[in-house]
């Protein structure tokens, strides 16, 4: 383990402010709750000369509804997200933030960080991913707002330039008619990273599925969208012969690898378990 | 730089630089030996303090993010009688072996009960799950948890 | 004496004040309040700091080593190689196989090359990146296969294999004759990482002719003889103040001294104070292991369900260095049977050099791998005779009379048939007889027995100190050399004191291990630190006691054999009004010449152990216990949950009861960590996990239900009270236990730990028709 770097500090108090640092400082880097950047820097993975701490730009400090999106803005935390009433009526994410790490990493981390941080196994991506999730990125001029999959490059690895601020994300107002559910497995029950993570998202009128939309975590190079078995899955009543061939469209659409957190065949099948365990809470929370 | 903040009810001003974490400035520049360094990746919980009444660790806090913020650590409490009741209950129900953990323990119990003065058993767990202790196994930890809830007078 | 009858004997009496009941134990109070200090808390602000630049490659003759430019960095005010030790460049502990700082070849990732010493941890980086070695690198021997392969490439000289070790007891085919069934598996224990919150720590202040080192460890003497070896020093030049230790489990035993080594070599040749504290990274990837052992294991039963021989192999992985090998393989050796009675063993074991992060102390110190052998195998055995898996130990349990796997007669204080027969009364045994399924979760019962010989082993001589002082106040200092890392043995002497001498716990103050001024009590490990060092303890009270009663019985004009000691007070037996306090009685013990100080030095019974047959009197005593589990299986994702738990132990005396049930249930979480998720991940010799973020040790959130410890006393003659350790005992029966839980609920036989989801799960599939 490293000291960390010697960065300059910086703590902005508007996000003009903010953007301006970002637009004139040389390698620099955004921090919130540092959760994931500072254990970075202490393995000497990255090496910034200036940190800029958004913490206190408190317009970036929100969960609301605004124009038909749930809105989260940059520095809201894990706990702030579990905590808001507005949230539950994207119960996945609810159940992704309320148990994140650890009371004290939800206490610091932001979702925002989470998905910036880029880990194949963010926990807060799936969710998101399902609600069709869109990220405002600021920088200098320039607002820019991109689909949540398009934040993810590679593992680790975001699609940001070294100047732009994530700044919010959203996703549309979801309908009365839908629910959702977040299921993950990990090599203990509490606060380590998860093997295999699913987010299941389930549109039903008259007892037929209008629309599902299904995402996984730690399973590929990023989180990931499962369109093969959405498609599967569209139109059909939930019996269990649609969910079970859903879930063996799941396990055939992902090629995981095998690391310390689990083997790549395991992953696979764990694709379909959680997925159809996502799925019949998403049902049987809409009855 | 200069960071202000209040330690434990008294406000403070400590020179440091930037790149110092919460725990470092304060086991160092302070000498505020409670707070216990277990890994620096905010995975142990040893560390675990208040920062404006949340627990947090302050491995992964850097030392100006808590500038004019209310920090809190076990000796702050000490006199506080939720934290009275948890730490008589921790000491009688044999929850402290080595002690090392004890402290950032006793941080995350005390917010646990003075935000859900009456949890589950499981959420008692949940409410400790970021800290670690290798020495009880947790059992007594949880019953002192469960115990202290007795204890608390009724308001 | 007999001490398990001081009660009665000595004091006289029916009942106890403090021992047996649970008192708040004293150091409790300034740990919560955050007030306990532990070595790094010492270390004042400014002090050089050191780090130990250590081997990127696993194995390797080292060529050359610059340090010229290094020192050139700003702030780096030294960098001592082996070529700078005047004294001993050694430091292995029973094989002198482990240089202090190695300068002619590396041994594995991690080996010590040279100390740096700087102002700060930035000028120790800079520092570091400019160190340059030249390795000639040789082929690592990263597994035992490779190691005892022919064209195995030796790690030290005379060969990869360190020791061997053999008993013969009986004729083992002839046992085998008599078998009707026959099982034979191979059991893999692989490393486990210790995980202690507190990581090792030293602080060195040299003075003229001099060192003082404030460490963490368990063996304040050993640490104190390891730094005089490596300066070349007198005992008498070397202090060590073992500071409270923030938990330890045996690996601080092993690497007390060596870290506290580095900072009193840095800091006399420095000739300022040193500070030496490791981080997570290192702790994780270079201190010492559990040995992870290999164990091929033959047994053989009648059909009635009498085991008749056993024949077991033992591998074990030293990896870079011998360490504890010795002692732990021998333990192994002498425990092969399990806690049984067979009259047939035959016993071969070897310990294997590899280039890999070295083995040592670690809580059960090889029976943890031994019965996971040993109690797998008989749980084969029922099955194979199909009979209920606590009626066939029943059977085999060792009792009063039996004779053990090293032929030693256990002639008293054999509590396990009363642990088993607990255990299984507890958990409802019989009515759990079937797996339970609740849809894709099915639920089984599992149980497993340990036995553990307390203390050193083989004949070692054994033997323990302490002292005690009556202040002229009534106040008490109590010295000992046995270390608190949070076992709490310190305050069990303390009870045992105080139930001696009256005086109430809490004016009994433990002062710490201090080589200048505490008297050797011998390690704190192999569960002896209450057992061995209690008795001393007992030992100095009942000296004290003595004094104290005869200067009692001259103020009260009385025969001393009327006085009695407690509630900080001295009464006459036969008429209680005739009393004074402690601080009284100091006071004239003083002015009257009794001597208000007392030394106890226990010696443990002399035991017999012959080197070439393995047989003999092994150990003083062993303590027994036994588990029973309910583990929960996800079928659809292999995980494995520890529901309930019920475990017994025959402790002797529990001193403390609630101190006692600590101990079990940190043992049953460290127990439980091992059999299902803890997994030291090493690639190409680089442990590659080395933290809590990736090295998962159970959590809260993990906690099974574990029942009321059900403490059996069959007491011990020659421990205070006829208290046996504990800290041990506690963890030996846990990983069986889960595994045949494991098995009664889906019918896999698990041969190799940790078994993590995806190991389940696979197995699980290649089950199914």
């Amino acid at each position: 383990m490293r000291p960390l770097p010697k960065f300059q500090y910086h703590a902005p108090k508007t996000l003009a402010e903010a953007v301006e640092l970002m637009n004139t400082l040389d390698n620099a880097k955004p921090v919130i709750g540092g959760t994931d950047l500072v254990p970075l820097l202490r393995e000497a993975a990255c090496r910034p000369s200036h940190l800029v701490d958004l913490n206190n730009v408190a317009e970036l400090n929100y969960v609301r509804e605004e124009d038909g999106f749930i809105c989260i803005g940059a520095t809201t935390t894990h706990s702030q997200v579990a905590a808001s009433e507005l949230m539950r009526k994207a119960p996945a994410v609810v159940d992704a933030v309320s148990r994140i790490g650890s009371p004290q990493i939800r206490n610091r981390g932001s979702v925002a960080g989470n998905l910036c941080n880029a880990s194949p196994a963010a926990d807060s991506a799936p969710p998101l991913l399902v609600y069709d999730a869109e990220v405002e990125i600021v920088s200098g001029d320039e607002t820019a707002i991109i689909p949540l999959p398009e934040l993810f490059a590679g593992p680790k690895i975001n699609s940001l330039e070294p100047n732009e601020l994530v700044t919010e994300i959203r996703f549309p107002v979801p309908p009365e008619s839908s629910s959702s559910s977040f299921k993950r497995i990990a090599r203990r029950k509490a606060f380590t990273l998860s093997m295999v993570s699913a987010a299941a998202y389930v549109e039903m009128e008259g007892g037929v599925c209008t629309e599902a939309r299904v995402a996984f975590g730690s399973v590929a190079e990023t989180p990931i969208r499962a369109p093969g078995v959405e498609e599967l899955l569209a139109g059909k009543e939930l019996d269990s012969q649609t969910i079970s061939d859903a879930e063996e469209a799941a396990k055939q659409g992902v090629a995981p690898i095998t690391d310390v957190r689990g083997t790549a065949e395991y992953r696979k099948a764990m694709c379909g378990v959680l997925l159809r365990r996502a799925l019949n809470t998403a049902v049987g929370r809409l009855s | 730089m200069e960071v202000s903040f209040e330690l434990n009810g008294e406000p403070v001003t400590v020179t440091v630089e930037p790149y110092v974490s919460l725990l470092d400035m304060l086991r160092g520049e302070m000498g505020v030996k409670s707070v216990k360094k277990g890994c620096e990746q905010g995975e142990c919980g040893a560390c675990t303090l208040l920062i404006d009444g949340a627990p947090v660790t302050s491995c992964l806090v850097l030392a100006p993010q808590v500038e004019g913020r209310h920090v809190t650590t076990i000796e702050g409490l000490e006199k506080n009688s939720l934290m009275i009741d948890l730490r008589e209950a921790f000491i009688e129900n044999g929850a402290v072996q080595c002690g090392f953990c004890t402290p950032g323990m006793l941080m995350s119990a005390y917010a646990l009960l003075r935000d859900n003065p009456h949890p589950s058993m499981d959420e008692v767990k949940m409410g400790i799950e970021g800290n670690i202790c290798r020495c009880t196994g947790y059992t007594k930890i949880i019953e002192a948890i469960l115990d202290a809830v007795e204890r608390i007078a009724p308001e | 004496m007999e001490y398990d009858k001081i009660l009665s004997e000595i004091l006289g009496r029916n009942d106890f004040l403090v021992v047996g009941k649970n008192i708040v134990r004293t150091d409790a109070l300034d740990k919560a309040l955050g007030k306990a200090r532990y070595t790094a808390d010492y270390i004042p602000k400014g002090t050089t700091l050191l780090k130990v630049y250590r081997s990127t490659v696993p194995h390797a003759l080292i060529k050359n080593v610059d340090t010229a430019e290094a020192l050139e960095v700003p702030g780096v005010e030294a960098i001592y190689t082996g070529a700078d030790v005047t004294g001993n460049n050694q430091i292995g502990y029973a094989l002198p196989d482990q240089p202090f700082l190695n300068d002619k070849k590396v041994h594995f990732i991690g080996d010590p090359i040279a100390l740096v010493c700087a102002r700060d941890e930035y000028a120790l980086e800079n520092a570091f990146q400019k160190i340059s070695v030249e390795y000639e690198e040789l082929p690592a021997m990263l597994d035992i296969d490779a190691s005892l392969s022919e064209d195995a490439v030796y790690i030290h000289e005379g060969g990869n294999i360190a020791l061997t070790t053999r008993i013969r007891k009986g004729d083992a085919e002839k046992g085998f004759s008599e078998a009707d069934v026959e099982v034979e598996e191979t059991y893999w224990s692989p490393y486990q990482e210790h995980m202690y919150l507190e990581t090792e720590a030293a602080y060195a202040v040299p003075e003229s002719g001099k060192v003082t080192v404030i460490c963490n460890g368990q063996s304040p003497f050993l640490v104190r003889e390891k730094v005089a070896h490596v300066l070349g020093w007198s005992l008498n030049q070397v202090r060590i103040i073992q500071a409270l230790t923030g938990g330890a489990f045996g690996g601080k035993d092993d690497q007390g001294p060596v870290v506290a080594a580095y900072a009193a070599f840095a800091a006399t040749k420095l000739g300022k104070p040193v500070a030496h504290v490791w981080d997570r990274t290192e702790s994780v990837s270079y201190s010492n292991k559990r040995f992870p052992a290999r164990i091929k294991y033959r047994s053989g039963a009648t059909e009635e369900g009498k085991v008749t021989a056993v024949e077991v192999d033992i591998t074990l992985e030293c990896g870079a260095y011998a360490n504890r090998a010795p002692f732990w393989l021998w333990r192994q050796t002498a425990h092969a049977a399990g806690p049984y009675e067979v009259d047939n063993c035959s016993v071969d074991g070897r310990a294997v050099y590899t280039n890999k992060v070295y083995g040592g102390s670690f809580r059960g110190f090889g029976d943890l791998a031994l019965h996971f052998a040993a109690e797998s195998q008989m749980e084969r055995l029922a099955y194979e005779l199909d009979m209920d898996p606590i009626e066939f130990r029943l059977r085999n349990v060792l009792r009063v009379g039996s004779r053990t796997t090293c032929d030693q007669v256990l002639d008293h204080s054999v509590g396990i048939e009363q642990c088993l027969k607990a255990v299984r009364d507890a958990s409802d045994w019989s009515n759990h007889r079937e797996p339970v399924w609740e849809g894709s979760k099915v639920r089984g019962y599992g149980v497993g027995l340990a036995y553990h010989g307390i203390s050193t082993s083989r004949g070692t001589p054994d033997w323990s100190a302490a002292s005690i002082l009556l202040n002229q106040d009534g106040s008490v200092t109590y010295r000992t050399g046995i270390v608190e890392i949070g076992q709490g043995s310190p305050f069990g002497h303390v009870k045992i004191v105080s139930e001696i001498i009256g005086v109430p716990p809490e004016n009994i103050r433990i002062e710490l291990p201090d080589t200048d001024s505490t008297l050797n009590a011998k390690p704190t490990h192999g569960s002896r630190g209450l057992m061995l060092g209690g008795t001393a303890a007992a030992k100095a009270a009942i000296r004290l006691r003595e004094n104290m009663a005869s200067c009692a019985a001259e103020l009260f004009e009385i025969p001393s054999e009327r006085v009695q000691l407690s509630d900080g007070r001295a009464y006459d037996k036969e008429n209680s009004e005739t009393s004074i306090s402690v601080r009284e009685l100091a006071e004239e013990m003083y002015n009257r010449g009794y001597d208000p100080g007392a030394y106890g030095y226990f010696k443990a019974p002399k035991r017999f152990f012959d080197p070439e047959t393995g047989l003999g009197v092994n150990y003083s005593v062993y303590t027994f216990a036994a588990t029973v589990a309910e583990v929960e299986v996800d079928t659809e994702t292999g995980e494995a949950s520890v529901l309930r738990v019920w475990p017994a132990m025959d402790c002797g005396k529990a001193i403390d009861p609630l101190m006692v049930e600590g101990q079990i249930e940190g043992a049953i979480s460290q127990g439980m960590g091992f059999a299902l998720m803890e997994n030291m991940e090493l690639k190409d010799g680089l442990v590659i996990n080395p933290g809590f973020k990736d090295y998962i040790v159970p959590s809260s959130m993990d906690t099974p239900q574990i029942e009321p410890s059900i403490i059996v006393e069959e007491p011990y003659r020659h421990g205070a009270f006829g208290a046996k350790g504990v800290g041990e005992p506690a963890i030996i029966s846990v990983v069986p236990t889960i595994t045949n839980a494991i098995h009664h609920a889906t019918g896999l036989w698990f041969n190799a730990i940790p078994v993590r989801p995806w190991t389940m799960y696979k197995a699980l599939k290649e089950a199914e028709p």
